[in-house]
């Protein structure tokens, strides 16, 4: 392909970040091109350098950034010896961007009228009312309703897929050649993102400029890519057509990544596939293929070589000793195999046994929202939100049980009332028989030996002060332990949740993700509970180390028959480890039921949309119309009737002014819902 | 928005009477016998009677503290012991020279003071960033009066550029506009570094912000980013923090008043203070207390109309 149809190309472009602590080589030859009018994707896992690309392009850089060698070109101009003023001309209007959290990407304090015409500085012809007009046009375009209206607020009035749109709407304003995507949707949630991605694909299809797509997703880069580039610790390790990748990969990280996407994962009693091993430090690169000392297909020479950049036919080049040598035999994926299979029961059912462990009854968890003067004065009658409603659940025994809601679904809440760390309006919980608002001091103390919590951040939740070993000493120094030998019980744990012993001198921020979350696992289970409460406990952490993370709870759970309830936004990711799952929406379970209930046959429209929400890593799987539309309504004003019914396309009279009963479509199958599906 | 105001005036009218309790509470606490510190030791016993009668002295301290809260409601802040002036007839002939002093001493400061913060901030370490550092912790770490002085010393008698002392001629603007340079550079030079300190640093915390990189990204010029986009969100706390350098100048710029000679509320709480005329005193603090109540008010008011998100709150 010669570069005169490539919009943006890059070719052998390597950067480090300099630092006191020393060089980071964060990209090294890197090539890629963006041909006009393509979707590109960058996938790969966090700090590979997908966002450093995307920097560069537009020649955002932190100054700390020095490039090394190779060469960025924007339609045959060279990017990189550009003067900031004309930099600064292709900014905006022949390149722009859309960035990862709408939250912090608009202004506060300018309406966002204000913000969109200011980027229409350059075109000195328009009026004030022509750009308005144009700004509104385009409001309208990317989905924002009475976008007149909205013209005139402020970014605190939007919601966060509202602001996403705001962003693309401003990054499209000036029709740029190139728009650049950098995880748009990942600071959304699951029926957000979806709508977010259907409104990228839409633009697509009528865009005449190319889109650079950087996603950690394989699901959204399989929808909507025309080519993909998979990244690996600074390197292109393969890119290639959207089929190439995902059918017919040659580089074992690759493939690997797409196995272990959790929407992909067949069984649910194996150990889910992991890539063991953690992302080596770019500081001191190592000789050979970056990629060896985690590649399952290591030969002896990985580590000796540095593999070249091979094309093997087409636009398909990867980097790796063994897929270039000709004998190699790559199995090949056929478009829609073995996505999203049913899921099986080989997993053994929970010990058979009646005892429930949690009994969760008509919970109500509200917060004020509002004071007492304020209240009196506005002559509001309930001055609070109720964060969960009627929610009844029940956990035996070695069970799992997998919450799952978008945020503010009052999740987090439910794992804070049943651990009593918040108090509850109405309800009983009761903990082995026990009601847990009955106990008293020394009781409480007990009852959270038994059951603990692991919190949702990995790093932030443990102290920074405070060393590893410390951290895991920690609940034997609250708890009364006389009689029991720490250091043993330390080293036990250590061991127990794979943690290499010379960790135990340092500090959280010097671990990963996953390591932090395996402390976060040694401190859940150092008082041997009965019940762990995970709230997210793989978000944030790449998919490579999810299953690890999960494989390590299941093996737990085995041999400790503890029960877990684990709260997520993420179905995919609790399906494997769940016997009971349980759907949120506005503080309410609006279905529950066994595992195989809910995926064979969810009967709530709102399961069903979350379901479908997930983007499968299958080009051939792309999904074309958008199951559920709108937003999730404030928990201030309620909606009447069934509080699904403004988001639900099978809504109609009777759900709009009546509230669902429970309907009890099996034993074990509870769905609040007029017409279930 | 309206309830958040009435809760603020709520508010501030708690605050002035809390003011007003330990005024009243500090003048009564103070040992001596009022009347003998007030008249001196040649008063007669009729004189005496007569003040204690006048000054309700002879009544018990709760009733005395009423007779006090009315009148100041009432705007009634008493007499001077010695001239028999209203106190607020006083007081209202010395407040415009402290008001004016603080906000020419305070508006060259915010002049000069923020595009030097946004300056240091958008070429952060660079060599003119760290020597404006130098300087501002300078002038942050000199007492106005040994600016007053030197300033004095150099621009009114070496120099001869500006007159030594007083306020200038009533009615001639030009001539009190002349003597109120000095003492107002005096006024304001610490706030200069100050608040080039303040700017600089809430301004490298905003130019870090996503929506600045959003905002290089669409390729706003670098001036409009700095001086709009980020200066907007970077001022609010500054604002705030100039509120209480205005309340806190109209009786903190006591040195400058007092080594210029000029006319003002601090000079008028120093005099009378010495001269133990305490009806003075209480109305001159009840009046600052009230100015400051009432500043720290308008900046709330200010912040929460610049700020969409916390008026979104309210």
């Amino acid at each position: 392909m010669t570069p005169d149809h490539a919009i943006l190309d890059i070719q052998n472009l390597s950067l480090d970040y300099v630092s006191s602590s020393g060089r980071m080589h964060a990209l090294r030859n890197i090539n890629l091109t963006v041909p006009k009018g393509k979707v590109v994707g960058i996938v790969g896992e966090s700090g590979c350098g997908k966002s450093t690309i995307a920097a560069a392009s537009m020649r955002l850089l932190s100054p700390n950034a020095e490039i090394v060698s190779g060469s960025i070109r924007f339609d045959r101009e060279d990017i990189l010896s550009l003067s900031e003023k004309e930099i600064r001309n292709l900014r905006g209007s022949d390149m722009a961007m859309v960035f990862q959290d709408p939250m912090t990407s608009l202004n506060p304090v300018f309406t966002v009228g204000n913000l969109m015409t200011d980027l229409l500085y350059r075109r000195t012809e328009l009026s004030r009312n022509e750009k308005r007009t144009l700004a509104i046009e385009m409001l309208d375009r990317v989905g924002i309703s009475d976008p007149a209206l909205r013209f005139d607020q402020y970014p605190n009035e939007f919601s966060g897929g509202m602001r996403q749109r705001i962003c693309i709407a401003m990054a499209l304003l000036c029709n740029p050649r190139l728009l650049i995507a950098d995880e748009p949707t990942t600071a959304l949630d699951v029926t957000m993102a979806a709508q977010i991605m259907s409104l990228l694909k839409d633009i697509k299809n009528d865009f005449s400029g190319s889109i650079l797509f950087i996603s950690h997703n394989l699901g959204l880069i399989a929808e909507i890519c025309d080519e993909v580039v998979v990244m690996y610790a600074g390197e292109v390790v393969e890119r290639g057509t959207v089929e190439d990748i995902f059918y017919h990969s040659r580089h074992p990280y690759t493939r690997k990544l797409i196995e272990c996407d959790p929407t992909i994962i067949p069984e649910s009693d194996k150990q889910l596939p992991t890539i063991k091993g953690y992302v080596p430090s770019l500081q001191y690169v190592p000789e050979g293929c970056i990629y060896a000392d985690r590649c399952h297909e290591v030969l002896p020479e990985c580590s000796q070589v540095h593999p070249k950049e091979t094309q093997i036919d087409g636009k398909h080049f990867f980097r790796c000793l063994l897929a270039a040598a000709n004998d190699h035999v790559v199995e090949k994926r056929s478009p829609g195999a073995a996505v999203l299979p049913g899921t099986d029961e080989n997993k053994p059912p929970a010990a058979p046994c009646d005892d429930h462990l949690l009994t969760v009854s008509n919970v109500n968890v509200r917060f004020r929202n509002q004071g007492v003067l304020s209240a009196f004065i506005r002559r509001v009658k309930y001055p609070y939100i109720d964060a969960c409603l009627d929610v009844s659940l029940t956990i035996k025994p070695g069970e799992t049980y997998g919450l799952i809601g978008e945020s503010g679904s009052g999740k987090t809440t439910l794992g804070l009332a049943i651990m009593r760390l918040t108090e509850f309006a109405k309800g009983s919980i009761l903990f082995d028989n026990q009601d847990i608002r009955e106990l008293d001091q020394s009781g409480l103390t007990e009852f959270r030996r038994q059951v603990s919590m692991m919190f949702q951040d990995p790093i932030a939740s443990l102290s920074p002060r405070k060393t590893i070993i410390d951290l895991i000493r920690e609940p034997f120094d609250i708890n009364d332990t006389s009689g029991v030998d720490i250091d043993s019980e330390i080293t036990r744990l250590f061991d127990m949740v794979g943690l290499s012993h010379s960790f135990k001198s340092r500090y959280p921020h010097q671990l990963s993700g996953g390591q932090a979350r395996r402390v976060g696992v040694a401190r859940a289970l150092a008082m041997s509970p009965k019940l762990v409460i995970a709230d997210e406990p793989t978000a944030g952490l790449d998919v490579s180390i999810q299953g690890d993370v999960l494989n390590l709870m299941n093996d737990l759970q085995a041999q400790l028959g503890l029960s877990y309830l684990i709260i997520s936004h993420n179905l995919p990711v609790v399906r494997h480890i769940s016997d009971q799952i349980g759907i949120m929406y506005m503080g309410r379970l609006v279905e529950q039921g066994r595992k195989k209930d809910i995926f064979r046959s969810a009967a709530h429209p709102y399961t069903k949309a979350l379901l479908e929400g997930v983007p499968q890593p299958d080009p051939s799987k792309r999904r074309d119309n958008l199951s559920i539309i709108g937003e999730i309504p404030s928990l201030s004003n309620r909606p009447p009737g069934c509080e699904f019914h403004t988001r639900c396309p099978h809504a109609d009279e009777l759900c709009r002014t009546t509230f669902p009963a429970p309907n009890d479509l099996s034993p074990d199958h509870t769905v609040l819902c007029h017409y279930p599906l | 928005m309206l309830f958040y105001i009435i809760q603020r005036i709520g508010l501030s009218v708690l605050i002035l009477f809390l003011v007003l309790l330990t005024l009243f509470a500090l003048i009564h606490i103070i040992p001596g016998d009022p009347v003998s510190i007030a008249l001196g030791p040649r008063a007669t016993p009729e004189i005496e009677a007569r003040f204690i009668e006048k000054m309700h002295l002879d009544k018990p301290w709760y009733e005395q503290f009423v007779v006090f809260a009315v009148g100041a409601l009432k705007g009634d802040l008493g007499e001077d012991i010695f001239t028999g002036q209203k106190v607020s007839d006083i007081i209202f002939s010395q407040l415009p020279y402290t008001i004016a002093l603080a906000l020419s001493g305070l508006g060259w400061a915010v002049c000069i003071g923020i595009p030097l913060g946004c300056f240091s901030a958008s070429y952060p370490n660079s060599l003119l960033d760290r020597m404006l550092g130098v300087i501002s912790v300078g002038t942050i770490a000199m007492p106005s009066f040994v600016v007053s002085i030197y300033s004095l010393l150099i621009f009114a008698i070496m120099l001869n550029w500006f007159p030594v002392i007083g306020a200038g001629e009533k009615g001639d603007l030009i001539d009190q506009l002349h003597h109120l340079v000095l003492p107002a550079f005096a006024v304001g030079l610490g706030w200069v570094g100050y608040l080039a300190r303040m700017v600089r640093a809430s301004m490298l915390e905003v130019l870090s912000e996503n929506f600045i990189r959003a905002s290089i990204s669409f390729g706003i010029p670098r001036v409009k980013i700095i001086y709009l986009y980020a200066l907007k969100v970077a001022i609010l706390p500054t604002i705030t923090l100039i509120g209480i350098g205005f309340g806190g100048l109209l009786s903190g710029a006591v040195f400058a008043e007092i080594i210029f000679a000029r006319p003002g509320i601090g000079k008028l709480i120093y005099d009378m203070v010495e001269a133990r005329n305490f009806p003075v005193v209480q109305g001159s603090v009840l009046i600052t207390a009230f100015m400051f109540i009432f500043t720290m008010l308008v900046t709330d008011l200010i912040v929460a109309y610049l700020d969409p998100r916390l008026r979104k709150k309210l």
